[in-house]
């Protein structure tokens, strides 16, 4: 019988991604029903000091495989490798960051293996079926975030695979346990590819500057008038900020693309968000994270950026903007 | 070099709720439109086509209604269109629809690239695209920014992508999929004429008949996610919410941001 619980390990240059930590809590929520062990699969040069990373916090298993360097986008040849590795292992679900990696890849396999894969979930249930065996239920936004639905895999595709979105489960905190490993780098050969890379190079300085900013303003839809705009730079001026906006503006060339906070643009972590004229899309909403002190002002009470704010003003914004450039 | 596009036709607005007693989607519009992420990877086709020669197809599974997408997107510039549609078609999950699209590229024939748009904007899953290369075992690289050049003779080419921090050149080998972010281009738009003049260029419809895909893999039999419940989102509101005239919370304000100063 398939068995348990396998989380695919995100990295970049030799760094663990902070989803494990999150997946992770979301593996040993389930597990405290289902009893499965908890693996992680470490795909990735350099996987030795990848794996310290992940051991430290606690699984039953590490599943390794060593990639020959400059393989790494390589995600054709990658998905054979994946897919190899859990027909070996025979989990009964797989946790993959909703991430353009984790889609990519696990599209993928998810064909390969001809098994359900479930984008963007935002939590994980465990049903019992009629001869005690477990099935996860995925609970996940659609169109927008206008409406929830729960999505189960039919009971012959396995393992279940599933996207889980960034910042909705907290960090699991460090366990000590013994982990075994097992490493499936001379086992399977790595396939050929049809992608190479050719250059890699840092992003232009406009996004970095979005990326890297301690201070953001995001402006929105309900703040789209020329003056409005000019209203919202003068006060990130004012308070050193620097200004994002949500894709509404950068469609129709307000600001630009590089500016654009969310799914399809950038993603911040400033310690300081103020976000004016926002309505609050999930879309929007997962581009920023780990913010500190995050402040929202829009005239509707029910706007859902109060639901990921910290601090919420029901008001204009241009009076109250207008005000502070004033008093200041 | 022949480029097929893959577009999807999505509600023009993502406002639904849910009856409370069937659990069954009410759609406030049933209006569809072209997904706004395909419209930049049918630009990034027509601007190659346009350096290139060839031609490029449209093509979309859908119902019968979905000729009106394609025949916009014939207006915008495509040459030739394709309409995948059968009941048995429907109710597909990512996979089950990726399968149908694949065969239906491969019964056109004589393709050398596929392009489409990174996510959709209604189930945002960026899933189908990925699936198509996988079914047709050529690579893909998804949510990309640009074509940079192509050989139709060395077979390859190479495109821009952005990845948090980087951007990588890759050199990838024809056919390849490749899935475009939205507005990593500016999509150029339709006259009254080119509206006009689509209506006549050719569009071929695909049904089963043609592709012969056995029943359990299309439709809802070869779809291994099943929706089984639905809901609409409780008002969770989570932030403290500042009350007071407009001067007093911009007071409330300015205290805020000299707070956040401190940490």
């Amino acid at each position: 019988m398939r068995q348990g619980i396998c989380i695919y390990v995100e990295a970049h240059n030799g760094v663990i991604s902070a989803t494990f930590a999150e997946l992770l809590t979301a593996a040993r929520e389930l597990q405290k029903i289902t009893g499965e062990e908890i693996s992680a699969l470490v795909i990735d040069n350099n996987t030795a000091d990848l794996c310290k990373e992940v051991e430290s916090f606690g699984v039953d298993r590490t599943l390794v495989y060593d990639l020959p360097e400059g393989h790494t986008l390589q995600d054709d040849a990658i998905a054979k490798v994946v897919s190899d590795i859990l027909e070996e292992t025979q989990p009964s679900s797989v946790l993959v960051p909703a991430s353009p990696e984790g889609r990519s890849i696990f599209s993928r396999v998810a064909m390969r293996l001809n098994c359900g894969l479930t984008a963007d979930c935002t939590e994980l249930l465990v049903g019992e079926r009629e001869d005690g065996t477990y099935y996860i239920k995925h609970n996940k936004p659609s169109f927008g975030d206008n409406v929830y639905v729960t999505i189960v895999i039919r009971d012959e595709f396995f393992p279940q695979i599933l996207t889980v979105r960034q910042a909705i489960y907290s960090p699991a905190e460090p366990q000590t346990l013994v982990t075994k490993q097992e490493d499936f780098t001379n086992k399977f050969s790595f396939p050929d590819s049809g992608i190479k890379v050719l250059n890699q190079e840092a992003k232009a300085a406009v996004t970095d500057s979005i990326s890297s900013a301690e201070k953001v303003v995001v402006v929105g839809k309900g703040m789209e008038s020329p003056d409005s705009l000019a209203l919202v730079q003068a006060f990130a001026d004012k308070i050193g900020a620097a200004v994002a906006c949500t894709r509404p503006l950068s469609d129709v060339g307000l600001m630009p693309f590089e500016r654009q906070i969310g799914q399809t643009g950038c993603t911040i972590r400033p310690k300081l968000c103020v976000s004016v004229g926002v309505s609050g899309a999930i879309q929007h909403t997962e581009g920023i994270k780990d913010v500190e002190t995050y402040i929202a002002i829009n005239t509707d009470p029910h706007a859902a950026i109060f639901r990921e704010a910290d601090y919420g003003i029901v008001a204009d914004a241009n009076v109250i903007l207008k005000e502070f450039l004033e008093q200041a | 070099m022949n480029i097929a596009v893959l577009i999807k036709q999505v509600p023009v607005s993502n406002k639904v709720s849910v009856d409370p007693e069937t659990h069954a989607l009410i759609r406030a519009s049933v209006e569809g439109m072209i997904n706004p992420s395909d419209r930049n990877a049918i630009e990034a086709a027509l601007a190659l086509r346009d350096q290139q020669g060839g031609k490029v197809v449209v093509f979309t599974m859908g119902p019968p209604q979905a000729e009106s997408s394609l025949r916009e997107a014939m207006a915008i510039g495509c040459d030739e269109a394709c309409l995948i549609t059968d009941r048995a078609f429907g109710r597909a999950d990512t996979l089950a629809t990726a399968r149908v699209l694949a065969k239906a590229v491969e019964y056109y024939g004589d393709i050398d690239l596929i392009v489409c748009g990174a996510l959709s904007s209604d189930g945002a899953t960026g899933q189908v695209g990925p699936m198509v290369a996988e079914v047709m075992d050529i690579p893909h690289v998804s949510e990309m920014r640009a074509i940079v050049s192509a050989s139709e003779e060395r077979r390859q080419i190479e495109v821009l992508k952005d990845l948090e921090y980087q951007t990588y050149t890759l050199q990838v080998n024809l056919p390849v999929l490749l899935t475009f972010q939205f507005g990593c281009n500016e999509p150029r738009l339709a006259t009254l004429r080119s509206t006009r003049a689509a209506k006549k260029k050719p569009l071929l419809t695909v049904t089963n008949e043609e592709i012969k895909m056995p029943s359990t893999l299309i439709g809802a039999e070869g779809s291994p996610s099943r929706v089984i419940d639905s809901w609409e989102p409780q008002d969770g509101r989570k932030a403290e919410m500042l009350s007071g005239s407009e001067s007093e919370l911009t007071q409330q304000l300015k205290e805020l941001l000299a707070k956040g100063e401190e940490v």
